[in-house]
């Protein structure tokens, strides 16, 4: 299983610099990130290396953070790959709440973080498929 | 269970006949010796139905005849001053005999007694001492309870903390909104109120709150929170407080004559009418005041209550007279928007408002922080809280502010009385 950490952020200069800062000066290895915001405020997500030790420091310096469930596929780094794994997720009526992506080996593998309504279902439909899936566990090791 | 069996459950007949001869004394001593009474050459009155011709006393009063004009003795009787902060003109000065200090520390240690604090409590005082009557007001009454007081006085909360665990603090005098804000300030600390601390009373009030915030301060600690009423001008804490079954303050009739009138009018209002809050001290030596306005908004509780104790009630200070915010037209109280939002989920402890003339129209801002705890990590729980606050101010006081969800800890917090109205408009 894995997760990431959504955390809220106000839009104001000096807000993503003190995550950024902190998670540096933890040793923690951001792998990628994605914001979303609605003028004032906003979320941003973050995949780190190591989710429980990134989410207790920031818990510490008082930044308003929840560990929230999701899904990484792998695909291959080429034309059609985020097509396929997409392709499968549609034909199973599976709706994407959230997706932002990033390359793990250049033009060999990447991964797709997608947040889901139904976990046990959409992985269970990517393995039949053969999609890879990693778990908190493996982002520390690439 | 009571701290003075015969006059807290006195029957009301008798009350009644004290309060009639305490209240001609009192009339008495003020016609003859306090230079502002003297003018409206006062006699004592035949029934307690003639007292309201009687003129009333104002602030404004006591700021104009600064610093000895309602004094009915001489400075060599006096032992102490209180006095409220004066922004604008005079400030209103209080003096005490020794006798009056007394009195008021038993009145207070009357209050105390009444929500379970006995001899062996620990009681940590964290309101400001001085010129301020909430810090001395409470340390005279705990002293006279026979509790242990410490007094930390405002501020510095971690060493609040520490000594609230050193020395086992099981009751605590605290701003309300200092209590929320002490909370968060636990949890930097990786404690607990409810398993790290032996509290179990805290005695809430200074500035209006709500019973929402009440409820709030007793599930974040673990324990019972009291409201508890008074003002500088007639003492201090200690004129009427919360019993076990925190349903209204009982005000003490045998010290106090009480009146709720009509604001505008100065009518009296009939028991259980919304109104001002008027009183008349009865044993007051250094300074009585007849019919002082306090400006404060309550009614009577017409019910007896159910603790055996005969004094009236008064409802939770809606706010004062001078509090209301006109809104376009709509009169809306600080309290009430309060009300409404600590009753919705996800909604934190803090908040402020502001008030800002927009194209000749009265806007309002509201900034309120969501609760920490319950933050799932997605943009639509924040968008949707923003909603629901703004539907449910509008549908229930009628207003339609811009409101905007902010971080928890992100607004300003005030280890004195909180203030969170911020009125822009200019003045006419």
């Amino acid at each position: 299983m894995a997760s990431h950490l959504s955390i809220f952020v106000e839009n104001k200069p000096g807000k993503l610099e003190k995550l950024t800062r902190i998670l540096a000066e933890n040793q923690i290895n951001l792998k990628a990130f994605s914001l979303a915001s609605v003028g004032e405020y906003g979320i941003v997500k973050i995949i780190v290396n190591d989710i429980d030790q990134a989410f207790e420091v920031l818990k510490k310096e008082q930044i308003t953070v929840s560990k929230r469930r999701i899904l990484i596929a792998t695909v291959p780094d080429q034309p059609g790959g985020l097509h396929r794994l997409l392709t499968v997720l549609s034909a199973n009526q599976i709706n994407i709440q959230d997706c932002y992506g990033f390359v793990i080996e250049n033009r060999k593998e990447a991964a797709i973080v997608i947040e889901v309504e139904k976990y046990p279902l959409a992985e269970e439909i990517l393995r039949r498929e053969e999609i890879g899936i990693m778990a908190d566990e493996d982002l520390g090791k690439i | 269970m009571y701290w003075e069996k015969e006059w807290e459950t006195i029957s009301r007949e008798k009350l009644t006949a004290y309060q009639f001869q305490f209240l001609n004394q009192t009339i008495a001593r003020a016609a003859a010796n306090s230079e502002f009474y003297k003018k409206f050459n006062l006699k004592p009155v035949n029934s307690l139905r003639d007292f309201e011709e009687f003129p009333f006393t104002t602030k404004q009063d006591l700021r104009d005849h600064f610093p000895y004009g309602f004094l009915t003795l001489g400075l060599e009787q006096i032992v102490r001053l209180h006095s409220s902060s004066g922004t604008t003109g005079n400030p209103t000065v209080v003096f005490h005999t020794k006798e009056d200090i007394d009195s008021w520390a038993n009145l207070v240690a009357r209050c105390m007694y009444m929500t379970g604090m006995r001899r062996g409590d620990i009681f940590q005082n964290t309101m400001g001492y001085g010129l301020f009557t909430g810090g001395l007001g409470f340390h005279y009454g705990a002293e006279k309870l026979g509790a242990l007081t410490i007094p930390t006085g405002p501020g510095n909360s971690k060493r609040q903390i520490w000594f609230m665990q050193q020395f086992g603090t099981t009751v605590v005098h605290i701003l309300p909104s200092y209590a929320l804000h002490l909370y968060t300030v636990f949890n930097e600390l990786n404690l607990d109120p409810k398993t790290d601390l032996k509290l179990r009373i805290a005695f809430i009030g200074s500035e209006p709150h709500s019973e929402e915030m009440r409820k709030q301060i007793e599930k974040l600690y673990g324990i019972k929170a009291f409201n508890s009423y008074g003002l500088s001008e007639v003492c201090g804490p200690g004129v009427a407080f919360e019993c076990p079954e925190q349903a209204g303050m009982h005000i003490w009739e045998d010290h106090f004559y009480i009146e709720i009138i009509d604001p505008r009018t100065g009518r009296v209002l009939p028991e259980g009418e919304e109104g001002e809050l008027v009183l008349t001290t009865l044993r007051r030596e250094a300074m009585p005041l007849l019919r002082y306005r306090t400006g404060d908004l309550t009614r009577i509780l017409p019910d007896a209550c159910s603790c055996g104790r005969t004094h009236r009630r008064i409802d939770r200070i809606k706010g004062r007279a001078d509090d209301m915010l006109i809104i376009n037209g709509v009169n809306t109280f600080p309290i009430q928007i309060e009300q409404t939002m600590m009753r919705i989920p996800g909604v934190g402890n803090n908040y402020s408002i502001e008030i800002r003339k927009e194209n000749y129209m009265d806007k309002m801002y509201i900034q309120v922080e969501f609760d920490r705890d319950v933050f799932e990590g997605t943009l639509e729980e924040l968008t949707n809280l923003q909603n629901r606050v703004a539907e449910e101010l509008k549908s229930e006081l009628v207003i339609s502010p811009v409101v905007r969800i902010v971080e928890p800890g992100s607004l300003p917090v005030s280890e004195g009385k909180a203030k969170r109205v911020h009125d822009l408009r200019e003045k006419v």
